[in-house]
């Protein structure tokens, strides 16, 4: 289960949480101390972005073999009778009707 | 023939066939019966678009009592619901009652007057009645409305083919390709209209359209069929040029080879039958 890209997903993952709490942890220092607060220190800004794309390397490696987008795949196999077909259109007044002459007559009974 | 097969499948056909829009009404009223006799507790949920699936088939085959129990479950169970009431107009269409049937559909509609559903029903009611004309008053009333509806564009183009009028069911068409470019057999079959309207003009374009269905499909024989009669009449027309009579013939040889191939590959038995329908029609290997 713990394959390589899983793990490089993970360690991806808490990169992004250890610069997360870093940066939490920063701002908290510079309001004790009192500074005034410009920008986050280099090496936070830095450990995010590598963990963003070791996190992104790892999902994709995890997501296995990209298919070609094929607009038109779902339409190959089918054909102009199933298309073809407007269900919301459906008229029951056809010759299928006439195989059945003993409906018409419970109509007329009831 | 229901009774031999097991419960998952026929529930997995059904459901098949009820996202695939399939309409072979018959085996699924049989095996919509069966499950909806033998297995209702089992099908949960899935029993109320099962019912509508089933109470339709029926219609469709004349089977009205069982259309009636179906729907008249569904009513019980759904008094208030349009779709449920829709059902019921529909079940008064098959009985050839189409007054109390558009009374029906006029009743959900002042309800809820933007139901584009029970609007496609009063198209229905006109075709029913065998009055295309005003099928098609009422249909190009809705289109108004829902102008990006792919069912109703293809409804209205089938109704004017009906009429005869084909530039403007090749208008309807020309709408469904703009929507959907990808699509194979929007191409074939506007194509195909093309064709029917004849013309040297209309032919050149009727096989580029059939060309691009194959670009886009090349399982589509009746594309392929279609290329290859299109680029035969304009090579043997006398009013084309000699220019455009080699390059048809090469287009229609083009065609044969590939229909050749798809038969041997698939169909071999027929491979005479080809043989003898080409020779018939004259078309040689390309000069």
């Amino acid at each position: 289960m713990a394959t390589f890209c899983h793990l490089i997903v993970i360690a991806g993952i808490l990169g992004l949480a250890h610069a997360a709490f870093s940066a939490a942890q920063h701002r908290s220092y510079i309001r004790l101390t009192e500074q005034e607060f410009t920008r986050l220190p280099a090496d936070i800004v830095l450990e995010c972005l590598l963990s963003l794309i070791v996190t992104c390397y790892g999902v994709i490696t995890m997501a296995g073999k990209f298919k070609g987008i094929r607009a038109m795949a779902e339409f190959q196999t089918k054909s102009m009778d199933t298309v073809g077909n407007r269900p919301s259109f459906y008229s029951f007044a056809h010759r299928g009707f006439k195989k059945q002459p003993e409906e018409a007559k419970t109509k007329n009974d009831s | 023939m229901a009774a031999t097969m097991d419960f998952e499948d026929v529930r997995d056909k059904l459901r098949k066939w009820r996202e695939d829009k399939v309409r072979n009404s018959t085996e699924t009223a049989e095996l919509g019966e069966y499950l909806l006799a033998n297995y209702r507790r089992k099908l949960g949920d899935e029993v109320w678009p099962l019912f509508e699936q089933v109470s339709i088939a029926s219609l469709d085959c004349g089977k009205l009592s069982l259309a009636r129990l179906c729907i008249h479950a569904v009513r019980e169970q759904f008094p208030q619901s349009s779709r449920s009431k829709r059902l019921h107009g529909m079940l008064e269409e098959a009985e050839g009652d189409f007054e109390s049937a558009k009374e029906t559909y006029e009743e959900i509609l002042k309800g809820d007057p933007a139901n584009g559903l029970v609007m496609k029903r009063l198209v229905a009611i006109h075709k029913g009645k065998n009055d295309i004309p005003s099928a098609i008053k009422e249909l190009n009333k809705y289109i108004a409305s829902f102008m990006s509806d792919s069912e109703a564009w293809m409804e209205l183009a089938e109704l004017y083919i009906q009429e005869q009028d084909y530039s403007k069911a090749a208008f309807c068409f020309e709408e469904l390709i703009l929507y959907n470019p990808h699509h194979h057999l929007y191409h074939q079959r506007y194509a195909e209209i093309l064709y029917t309207q004849g013309g040297i003009d209309n032919l050149e374009i009727a096989r580029k359209y059939f060309a691009q269905a194959v670009k886009l499909n090349s399982n589509n024989i009746r594309a392929l069929y279609g290329m290859l009669l299109c680029a035969y009449h304009i090579a043997s027309s006398s009013k084309s040029t000699a220019k455009k009579k080699t390059e048809n013939t090469k287009y229609a040889s083009w065609a044969k080879v590939q229909l050749d191939y798809k038969y041997k590959q698939s169909e071999p038995k027929d491979e005479e039958v080809l043989g003898e329908m080409f020779d018939r029609l004259a078309i040689t290997s390309g000069n």
